[in-house]
């Protein structure tokens, strides 16, 4: 991207205000190995519900109605292939059919396209669809010229949460281990579905803060089933659970690693030394004193 | 302590081929005799050196991008249950990290070399190694299409590439070099491919995959890397591949090379409908080059998923089946493709890619010279090597499979026309000694004295498939790990690397470029040696 | 006839894939009991959970609130099973063959993959109804699937043979990805109908709101509907047999399905 992008599309995500070194250390104002204008050497295209501080940074703006991403990419997709679309429902995602016909354009006539999309994106209506739809629109662009989509996420380490349990468990995310082996279904295990079903009885919360961002059922069910936090700081999660450990934050008193949204690792050094055990110390604690009793009771 | 008694011995590497005697193990090591200590009786077992896979993909983030993308073979696949000792993990195609150890010791093997890990992502592939128990490992830095690197390459700076290549094996904590596609990869990052061995690379002057092959392959040898530039050729899978690969060979001028799945550079025809086997050819032109080594990348038919560095191939691949595919780019040096794939015995292109890794196998005549392996995952995982051993030991069962491919497939192989069956001595040397050797991994592959006690103990039996999947017994650093084909104790691994000597005045040449095209700081670029789990050094001077 | 009687609900969902008629046919009832159950992560018995009464036999009978009872009749090829209440997930997943009926909702996946057979529900049902599972190149590839109240989303996506037909009103996505197949639509259904399907009908007696890359082609009165209308009329499902507009899409993924909207004579 930053060597050779010329065509750097954001979409549902507001990169100014949420992810604000991307633009000048990644994308649009890099000079590149191939684009050694930097800036003039890019085009930015911003695709939002409304007009964020980002949109001053973008040389084409396009505002979907809310909802209609869905509807837009997919329109996109067949506009590319050089199919046909149906103007007029086209016009309903607040989009007129020649800036979809503009944008596929520079899509197809780019050297090096990138789509990031960010939450706007994927958790709006149609969630793991609309990304799909971002990525199959991206995948169908390589018949034409070199182009690549990437999501923009956002909560610390997530990607690295999400690397980890592909390699020790096969899947990304939403796995289930209660049969002594790894079993995978969003919607059936991932922890928003468990929790608003109210389908676990106990829940260890590691370096997230559910109380603060789950819908209401979910939060309940946290606040009447054994919660456990482990956590730097007191977080909501903390005041509705039965038992807050306070840890080492990583990267600031403990070491670790953290990776990149493109998946790439990088090391912690921490600055500090702090009183509280890392993550890892705690875990490791629970599970010797977990397995004693286990033996006891043998 | 431990004495293996009575075995029937197959020890290349020593000249022991069947030879009833002990084997004493002391100290994770062989050793001459042992006074006490346990004993296995071998009598009627056969006792062989631990498999040792030269190319095989492991571990890293190409693997665990794909495996991300197939949860419908997860699904289906073989789990692996939570034990007293074995963590939980799933099989199949691309086996999470813990399953990928227990399932190779659970079949004698007990080192593997992880062929693609990019400079950047390095650290990523020695925490998934560090999580991969009961085999050694060591892996392959990628460095062909590294912009730093055939920049020199072009500026024909000879003696800053030797550096630059040095500087970054031992960043990457690796043991050998790998070369994928020389200048291809880099060209895709356009859109493009490098498939004319004499041609410029696109955005080059001057620069074409033969001199990044001659010098990469030169700067190995000068640096006396003890595993020779690990070489994925240009032009992969494609109809008429055969000339790109003889003329790879050429452009080596005598340099050492490890040819790298030798199977997927040997076809013949002007495009899918006349693609045929030209094993051959490409067989007459490797005996005939004591330089090089290679390893098979057989093919078996059934479901799979296709991994590779070579991001042109992989979009085409795409294309051709429809289905899913998953690209990355890694920023200046190198990218990967990922495609789940099934080889069908019914489609004439799978046949035909099928017979020629056998007909290359049993075309080598220097089984020291040709290793077995499928490219795991791309031709078959890795857990069905002994059923490609079957296929080499057993000329009728050959024959039996030959007949189901579809008439055209049958008349475009010479696999019909091989008569020669693979001894256990042979067998030993393409699954142990020969990739052993290939690799410069000294104390691996043989059972002399000083040996790492790394031993497989099989049952003789006719069923070449099940002898091999299940080994009575497995020793691994001295640890009996499988016993009466059950895993009984897990243990580590560790990780060799190589430290070539390089000038000091290198890293700060490279700080500048790496500063200006990349986007992470410098310093946090080199995997430390404390990230590395049982790090064995093997420093060069 | 087996009848299984849930004590009380469980407080982790069960898992009871071995409650199929395939498995306790042959089986004394005594049997049935000791026939294993996950409940979470703790392996019990299907006697630790429900009182089996009635007689051995090809069909079963359920009782209770099986809200949190996964994977009921999975796979079954023969039998009947009859639910009285509500069901949870994966109800007659990869099913063969045989008949369940449920007289309350069930939940998500019903019938995932399902390859013959038939399912009906009385209540309503989740989403993923005989849909693919994740990864999954096919969701059903045969069997009939009647639903008369609602339906979640992704209806029938990825399905290739096969017919669904849903009273109630229908969520997102119905016929995602199809590639094959028949999906009816009562009430008809909310967005993104169809999206990226290749092959298959989907037929709505109430208007849609279409894609941009659905393109009406005609008006329409197909006689293929007949043998349909005729199927479901037997399940009470009522479907008129001509006034329907054709649509032909998705063109994003060169689709060659057609959406067959009911529009009310004038």
């Amino acid at each position: 991207m930053k060597n050779r992008a010329d065509l750097i599309i954001y979409w549902g995500g507001n990169p100014a205000e949420c992810h604000p070194r991307h633009f000048t250390k990644y994308t649009i104002m890099q000079k590149g190995r191939f684009i050694p204008n930097g800036r003039k050497g890019r085009t930015m295209v911003l695709v939002d519900i409304r007009e964020t501080p980002s949109a001053k940074a973008a040389d084409v703006f396009l505002q979907v109605r809310p909802g209609k991403d869905f509807e837009v990419l997919t329109a996109l997709r067949a506009v590319v292939k050089g199919q046909r679309v149906d103007a007029a429902a086209v016009a309903d995602t607040g989009l007129s059919l020649d800036q979809l016909t503009d944008l596929a354009n520079r899509m197809k006539a780019c050297r090096f396209g990138v789509l990031f999309f960010g939450m706007g994106l994927s958790m709006t209506r149609g969630k793991h669809m609309n990304s799909a739809a971002a990525l199959t629109l991206a995948a169908e662009l390589n018949a034409f010229t070199k182009f690549v989509a990437m999501p923009m996420r956002g909560h610390g380490n997530v990607t690295g949460a999400d690397v980890i349990m592909r390699y020790t468990t096969a899947f990304p995310f939403g796995v289930n281990l209660s049969r002594g082996y790894p079993r995978f279904n969003p919607g059936e295990f991932s922890t928003i579905d468990l929790l608003v079903r109210g389908d676990n009885d106990a829940t260890l919360v590691l370096g997230a803060d559910p109380g603060a961002t789950m819908p209401q059922p979910a939060i309940r069910h946290l606040s009447q089933t054994p919660t456990i936090v482990l956590d730097p700081k007191v977080t909501h999660t903390s005041r509705l659970a039965k038992v807050h450990i306070t840890t080492a934050a990583t990267g600031i008193t403990a070491p670790g690693t953290v990776y990149r949204m493109d998946e790439i690792p990088l090391p912690l050094k921490p600055p500090l030394v702090g009183p509280y055990p890392t993550d890892e110390d705690v875990m490791r604690r629970i599970r010797e004193a977990a397995e004693r009793k286990a033996h006891i009771a043998a | 302590m431990l004495r293996i008694r009575g075995g029937k011995v197959y020890d290349p590497k020593n000249g022991v081929d069947g030879v009833v005697k002990d084997v004493c193990i002391s100290g994770g090591n062989v050793v001459t005799d042992v006074d006490g200590g346990r004993v296995i009786d071998g009598t009627g077992l056969v006792v062989f050196p631990g498999g040792v896979d030269v190319h095989t993909h492991v571990a890293g983030a190409a693997l665990n991008f794909a495996r991300g993308l197939i949860p419908e073979q997860h699904r289906n696949a073989h789990p692996i249950v939570r034990d007293h000792i074995r963590r939980a993990g799933i099989v199949g195609a691309t086996p999470t990290t813990f399953a990928t150890g227990y399932v190779y010791a659970g079949m004698g093997w007990t080192t593997v070399n992880e062929a693609a890990v990019p400079v950047l992502s390095a650290k990523h592939t020695h925490e998934e190694l560090r999580d991969t128990p009961m085999v050694d490992k060591t892996c392959c830095v990628l460095m062909a299409n590294n912009e730093i690197l055939l920049d020199l390459i072009e500026a024909g700076d000879h003696e800053r590439v030797k550096h630059v290549l040095a500087w970054h094996v031992w960043a990457a904590k690796a043991y050998g070099v790998k070369a994928v596609n020389p200048g291809g990869v880099e060209a895709w990052k356009f859109g493009g491919d490098a498939k004319k061995l004499l041609e410029p690379v696109p955005g080059y002057k001057t620069l074409t995959p033969a001199d990044i092959v001659s010098g990469m392959a030169r700067a190995c040898d000068e640096l006396r890397l003890p595993h020779a530039v690990h070489l994925h050729c240009n032009n992969l899978g494609a109809p008429g591949n055969v000339s790109t690969t003889l003329d790879t060979m050429k452009a080596l001028e005598g340099h050492r090379a490890h040819m790298a799945h030798l199977q997927y550079h040997a076809y013949g025809g002007d495009d899918w409908l006349t693609f045929r086997s030209e094993s051959a050819k490409i067989a007459e032109a490797f005996n005939a080059s004591p330089n090089l080594t290679c390893d098979a990348g057989a093919v078996l038919f059934g479901t799979t998923v296709t991994i590779t560095a070579d991001g042109p191939w992989q979009h085409l691949l795409y294309q051709l089946t429809g289905k899913k595919w998953g690209n990355l780019d890694v920023e200046n040096e190198t990218g990967c493709g990922v495609v789940p794939y099934v080889y069908k015995e019914k489609n004439i292109v799978n046949a035909v890619q099928w017979a020629v890794g056998l007909e290359l196998l049993l075309l080598i005549d220097d089984p020291w010279r040709v290793s077995l392996t499928t490219d795991h995952p791309n031709g078959a995982p890795f857990w069905r090597y002994p059923e490609i051993l079957h296929l080499l030991m057993n000329a009728d069962f050959r024959k039996e499979q030959i007949a189901r491919l579809p008439e055209k497939a049958r008349s475009r192989i010479i696999l019909d026309q091989l008569t020669r069956e693979y001894t256990l001595g042979e067998v030993a040397v393409i699954s142990s000694a020969g990739p052993a050797r290939a690799l410069g991994l000294e104390h691996k592959g043989h059972l002399g004295v000083g040996a790492d006690a790394d031993v497989a103990v099989y049952h003789a039996e006719k069923d070449v498939t099940k002898m091999f999947s299940h080994p009575r017994y497995v020793i691994k650093g001295g640890e009996v790990v499988v016993e009466e084909g059950e895993l009984r104790q897990v243990v580590e691994g560790s990780v060799t690397a190589v430290k070539p000597a390089y000038d000091p005045e290198v890293e700060e040449f490279l700080r500048q470029l790496f500063q200006q095209y990349y986007t992470m700081s410098f310093d946090n670029y080199p995997v430390t040696p404390d990230r590395v789990h049982g790090l064995q050094v093997n420093e060069l001077n | 006839m087996p009848t299984l009687t849930l004590r009380e609900p469980p407080t982790v969902p069960l898992e009871a894939e071995t409650i199929t008629p395939d498995v306790t046919a042959g089986l004394t009832l005594d049997a049935v009991r000791a026939l294993p159950v996950y409940h979470g992560k703790r392996k019990l018995t299907v006697g630790d959970f429900f009182t089996v009464a009635g007689e051995p036999g090809e069909s079963i009978e359920l009782h209770g609130d099986l809200t949190r009872v996964k994977w009921l009749g999975k796979g079954m090829t023969r039998g009947a099973i009859h639910i009285h209440g509500h069901v949870g997930m994966h109800l007659g997943a990869y099913l063969a063959g045989g008949r369940i009926d449920v007289t309350g909702n069930a939940g998500d996946w019903v019938g995932g993959e399902m390859s013959g057979g038939m399912i009906h529900v009385r209540g309503n049902v989740g989403g993923q109804v005989g849909a693919a599972y994740r990864g999954s190149a096919s969701g059903m590839s045969g069997g009939t699937i009647l639903v008369e109240g609602n339906a979640g989303i992704e209806l029938g996506m990825r399905m290739k043979k096969g017919l669904i037909a849903v009273k109630g009103k229908v969520r997102d996505f119905a016929g995602l990805q199809m590639k094959g197949g028949t999906l009816v639509l009562m009430s008809g259904a909310e967005l993104r109908t169809g999206a990226w399907m290749q092959r298959g009908t989907i037929v709505s007696l109430a208007p849609l709101r279409l894609l941009p890359t659905f393109a009406a082609t005609c008006t329409y009165s197909p006689t293929f509907l007949r043998v349909y209308a005729r199927h479901l009329a037997v399940h009470g499902f009522t479907l008129p047999l001509a006034g329907y507009t054709r649509y032909a899409g998705d063109s994003s993924a060169f689709g060659k399905g057609e959406l067959l909207v009911y529009t009310t004579p004038q």
